[in-house]
């Protein structure tokens, strides 16, 4: 049974995220550890170059999805605070699309939590990612992490 | 003299999202779909009503209400105002 209680932080938005807004959220005197994903934006996919990304999301759904994530978290590893930003809308190249910050009283348990939280949200949250092309075309993406892909 | 009785429907309203929006055309629609039924004849119906989603079809799940539903042959209970959610693969992340 853990021995902090901690907040979970869940946000979808289409303004740039900003790491220190997240370790600032989830910062604690009793946590000795920030844990902390950040996932970007690849200008190259099979030889094509990426213009940018658009993201789109069942935003309640992926809420809920989020939170359960949360959960499932704080069932396994002792963590203090969670915070989870998606961004949504136009992504340019090099921007951050998640960040997923986490504390926790020492460093296994956020580290090992930080990666349990991207890996599930790849296979579980509806949110999906379309690549434009300098060529003109454009194609959504498939997680490979996601049981119904092609 | 015999009855014929229809089996019960319900309208619920069906979301489509990424690619399953781009062929359909719309974000949401209401349709008309028996209220028992399965994932299997509720994907199906769909398909039937906007077959453009035919494409895809072998790629989707469907969540009812925001949550998934298991793709196969469990009975399912739809009710008036139902919100079911047309999901192609996702991409978060």
């Amino acid at each position: 049974m853990s021995t902090v209680q901690g907040k979970d932080h869940i946000k979808l938005t289409s303004d740039q995220l900003s790491v220190e807004e997240l370790t600032t959220l989830v910062t604690s005197p009793t946590s000795g550890a920030i844990s902390v994903f950040i996932g970007t934006t690849r200008n190259n996919f099979d030889g094509k170059k990426v213009m940018r990304l658009e993201y789109e999301a069942y935003e309640t759904m992926a809420e809920t999805e989020l939170r359960k994530i949360c959960g499932q978290i704080r069932e396994r590893w002792e963590v203090e605070n969670i915070a989870v930003f998606h961004r949504l809308g136009c992504v340019p190249i090099t921007e951050s699309s998640v960040i997923i910050a986490i504390s926790s009283p020492h460093r296994r348990d956020g580290l090992d939590a930080v990666r349990y939280a991207i890996d599930t949200l790849k296979a579980t949250v509806p949110i999906w990612k379309k690549e434009l092309y300098e060529e003109g075309e454009a194609s959504w993406k498939e997680n490979k992490e996601c049981s119904w892909s092609t | 003299m015999s009855k014929v009785m229809a089996a019960a429907e319900v309208q619920v309203n069906v979301l489509f999202f990424a690619k399953s929006r781009e062929l359909v055309g719309s974000k949401e629609a209401t349709l008309a779909v028996p209220a028992q039924t399965t994932s299997v004849q509720l994907l199906a119906a769909i398909v039937s009503r906007y077959p453009s989603l035919a494409v895809i079809s072998n790629n989707l799940v469907l969540a009812v209400n925001q949550e998934y539903i298991a793709p196969g042959n469990d009975l399912l209970t739809l009710h008036p105002g139902d919100e079911v959610a047309v999901i192609p693969p996702i991409s978060g992340g």
